[in-house]
């Protein structure tokens, strides 16, 4: 039998969100330069909102809000968006290289890695699965969110995991529009996301947790994970890290103004139903952000909205109805008296109708 | 202009295979770099790019500009050592002209180079581009550009 590699696992334990963003930058870096293996890490985050490399505080954030609270800003090396994470929900990532993964492309990369985690999370007693292209859901509420970077050959993956979660302090740190967070709101927000503890009906061991996940890795990959700590190289790369990484000037970096992306609502009534949609977009580049849509309408399975918002992330403008059409062309969907033209109806009404600036509602 | 497995790999330009950019010397002296359309084919579409500030020096192989696509950050690495003398504001504007047009209007940094003669010497262009890239695809398991 063919003696399987072994590969570091590593749990840096909970640490503030400028040390677990420097020791993303210090193991990518030392696996580029050959002093980091291929690793697994686990961390947790006292109370952090994590931005995405390219994302601006003022436009995503409730700074404030966050200052108040005590909860950190940082900015991650990975891309996406802005992101609330707090000791109730665990880390995972995986630091490996192109070679090692077979492929270049990073969408398939991103899939093997989220599928993999998936059958973890789902050793647990949970059905999750991998909806791409980053997020995986358990019934079509997601669970993990991920992101990657990549520096030559050399990749990280990472993702969240959901173990317990504060819905209502997410949505109280991101700058999303104020009224969504009415009761209802919060409810609905609530619908889009899981966590364990809600799915098993008790926070699961931790130690559980992160086993089933280095397992499913473990299998994914054909070999066998062991517990280390950081060497002496890494050591030293990650004092460089933090001098750089916890200081205002990485934090806002890329600052733009809070107006350049705007939250536009639109509320359509047609013969499905009521109907409700805020879009934020990216006015500079004509993309749409993120949508959220909500309303009495009749869809089954319900799940379809959420799998519909997720298709339309990071769509640009021109291109919203096609991608529309695209989404329901491949997605079994039973609607009552609600055609797929509602929804591009009322999206379109919000992007077209009066601007309204983000949080100043 | 040349192709390989669908992608195109112009072969006028000098290339870093390993990296995946493209450089070319223009008549003022200063050079054009950009990604090729087999590293955008990749990295899918782009939705953010920042380029190093004007003015700023780059390392020979070190990154000149930050790209994301699909929620995926990473380089772009300059194969000329010099400082950047332009960013593409159309690209700030609209990311996805990266994918579109990989050697046209989604060009990354144009840089004064600081010793073209040295560093291009390590570049290669025309035939050798096209076989250096075939060897590239086929150990990353590249299906092709569609």
């Amino acid at each position: 039998m063919q003696t399987k590699q072994t590969w570091r696992v590593i749990d840096t334990g909970l640490r503030r969100a400028a040390e677990n963003m420097a020791l993303n930058k210090t193991l990518l870096e030392g696996h580029q330069q050959g002093i980091t293996p291929h690793t697994l890490r686990f961390l947790q985050f006292k109370p952090s909102a994590l931005l995405g490399f390219h994302q601006s505080a003022e436009q995503e954030l409730r700074i404030d809000y966050c200052a108040e609270q005590g909860i950190d800003i940082q900015r991650r090396i990975t891309g996406g968006g802005a992101i609330y994470f707090d000791e109730t929900q665990i880390g995972w990532e995986l630091y490996l290289d192109k070679q090692t993964l077979g492929t270049a492309d990073m969408s398939k990369i991103a899939r093997r890695i989220c599928e993999a985690a998936a059958r973890g999370i789902s050793t647990l007693g949970v059905d999750a699965r991998y909806r791409p292209r980053n997020d995986i859901e358990v019934d079509g509420r997601k669970i993990s969110g991920t992101g990657g970077a990549f520096d030559g050959d050399s990749i990280l993956y990472q993702g969240t995991l959901l173990v317990d979660f504060d819905v209502e302090r997410m949505l109280r740190v991101l700058r999303i529009p104020a009224e969504k967070l009415s009761d209802k709101a919060i409810a609905s927000a609530r619908e889009r996301v899981a966590n364990l503890k809600d799915l098993l009906g008790a926070v699961p061991d931790m130690v559980r947790v992160k086993q089933s996940i280095s397992q499913a890795f473990a299998e994914e990959f054909g070999v066998v994970f062991e517990a280390g700590e950081l060497n002496e190289q890494e050591q030293a790369l990650y004092g460089e890290s933090l001098a750089e990484i916890d200081t205002p000037e990485w934090v806002y970096q890329h600052n733009r103004p809070a107006n350049e992306t705007a939250v536009l609502e639109n509320i359509v009534k047609s013969e499905g139903g009521l109907m409700r949609v805020a879009v934020s977009v990216d006015q500079a580049r004509q993309r749409i952000k993120q949508i959220w849509i909500t309303g009495d309408f009749f869809v089954n399975p319900r799940r379809m909205v959420a799998d519909l918002e997720a298709a339309l992330k990071d769509t640009p403008i021109a291109e919203m109805a096609e991608n529309v059409h695209r989404f329901f062309d491949h997605y079994p969907v039973e609607m009552l008296l609600l055609r797929r033209e509602d929804f591009i109806t009322a999206i379109t009404g919000a992007l077209d109708g009066e601007r309204e600036a983000a949080g100043t509602a | 202009m040349g192709t390989v497995r669908g992608c195109d790999i112009p072969e006028d330009l000098s290339y870093n295979v390993e990296n995946n950019v493209w450089a070319r010397r223009e008549d003022d002296g200063t050079v054009t770099i950009g990604m090729t359309a087999y590293a955008a084919a990749l990295a899918g579409q782009i939705v953010s790019y920042t380029p190093k500030k004007v003015g700023k020096s780059v390392k020979k192989d070190k990154s000149c500009a930050t790209v994301e696509s699909g929620k995926w950050v990473g380089p772009a690495k300059s194969p000329v050592a010099g400082e950047v003398v332009a960013i593409n504001d159309a690209v700030s504007a609209n990311p996805g002209l990266i994918n579109e047009d990989p050697y046209g209007e989604g060009w990354l940094v144009k840089i004064q180079p600081s010793d073209w003669d040295a560093d291009s010497a390590g570049l290669v262009s025309g035939a050798d581009a096209i076989s250096a890239f075939e060897a590239k695809m086929e150990a990353d398991g590249f299906d092709g550009c569609s």
